[in-house]
């Protein structure tokens, strides 16, 4: 005798694990970009005199992942990690890691807004 | 999209306004902004005196929108052409050579937002800049604010040096897509290397960027001193085709 009643049971508890599992799945990618862009907690690779401002030549002088993120901001005027992650198409930790470097720097500030972190340039 | 060029004299307002008002002709709606702010042009062509400058946007006195000035009347034109034009008097001139690099910054941010500010309220389809030569700070902001450059050069060998320069420190750095527009080259030069496709293949690899036209020189069109828009007066002209042939390779880039 088949165990009908327990079947739709089973379906439900499998549609659980595969929706938990895709959550899995999507935090796995984001660890392994933030792991392939090597900068998760790292110092900035470029030095900037104090006082440096951000204007094209400073541009021109950062890496290629920091110059996205300063010409993204540029664009803005003033974002959080989310807002500038929709310019660069990168992930949300991935941006707010370069936005901090660019902080650290001396190139950019950041200021809160309630709950939110805003980066903007001076 | 931004023409730009090492040296000066290659041609880049006529080809901008050309082509700009070649797509608008199409039906596309354009506005080109003369950011060519120590050599401004475009104002002498149209024959304007907007009551606002570029200048005055850049320097936070007005919206960018109050500076663009709708040309498509005096064409016959199935778009829109709207321009923005620089300051060409010499006061404007001297103030422009005293700006210092925090002034700077604030032109590259209003460079970037007001592109998009032109796109959204003009409902614009192309925004072209014209450039200062080499590398000024109003051309690189330009560059930056393009999804496109396109780079305009004579093909001798000050132009190449430069070029390859160019390329390598600014194009690719800013990651824009790039390609060359070889302009007024003499017909004894294309007819030494073979031919026009032998000629443009030579230069790509030399400036290591795809070539998007290559116009011969044409005596007519310098006697004619940037009193004429051949694509719209002449557009059966050897020059007219060969802007129609760049802006279809503009369109796919």
């Amino acid at each position: 005798m088949s165990n009908k009643s327990s079947e739709p049971a089973v379906v439900d508890l499998l549609r659980k694990l595969n929706r938990n599992l895709e959550v899995v799945s999507k935090k796995l990618d984001k660890l392994i970009e933030v792991e392939r862009s090597g900068t998760r907690f790292s110092r900035p690779s470029v030095e900037v005199p104090e006082g440096t401002p951000l204007d094209v030549t400073t541009l021109l002088s950062l890496p290629d992942h920091l110059r996205k993120s300063a010409l993204a901001l540029s664009s803005l005027g003033e974002g959080t990690a989310t807002d500038l992650s929709k310019e660069t198409s990168r992930v949300r930790a991935v941006e707010s890691d370069y936005l901090n470097q660019l902080v650290s720097m001396g190139l950019i500030k950041k200021k809160r807004k309630g709950r939110d972190v805003y980066f903007y340039i001076e | 999209m931004a023409f730009h060029s090492y040296k000066g004299g290659t041609g880049k307002t006529s080809l901008v306004v050309n082509l700009g008002a070649l797509y608008a002709k199409q039906g596309a709606n354009v506005c080109i902004l003369d950011y060519d702010f120590r050599a401004p042009s475009l104002n002498v062509l149209f024959k304007a005196k907007p009551k606002l400058w570029l200048n005055d946007y850049l320097d936070g006195r007005c919206e960018i929108n109050d500076t663009i000035v709708d040309e498509s009347t005096k064409y016959d034109l199935r778009g829109k052409l709207w321009v923005g034009f620089a300051n060409p008097s010499l006061e404007a001139l001297k103030d422009v050579m005293s700006k210092d690099r925090r002034w700077e910054v604030k032109a590259l941010s209003k460079t970037l937002a007001g592109k998009k500010e032109i796109i959204e309220e003009k409902k614009v389809d192309y925004v072209i800049f014209d450039t200062s030569p080499g590398a000024q700070y109003s051309s690189i902001n330009a560059l930056a604010g393009a999804d496109l450059v396109s780079l305009v050069m004579k093909a001798d060998e000050f132009d190449l040096e430069g070029t390859k320069e160019l390329s390598k420190g600014v194009y690719e750095a800013l990651g824009r897509k790039s390609g060359v527009v070889l302009n007024k080259i003499p017909l004894e030069q294309i007819a030494a290397s073979g031919g026009k496709e032998k000629f443009g293949k030579e230069i790509e690899a030399n400036v290591g960027l795809p070539l998007v036209g290559l116009i011969p020189c044409m005596c007519e069109l310098m006697a004619a001193g940037g009193k004429s828009i051949y694509t719209l007066d002449k557009p059966d002209h050897a020059f007219s085709r060969a802007i129609g042939e760049i802006a279809d390779a503009m369109k796919v880039m």
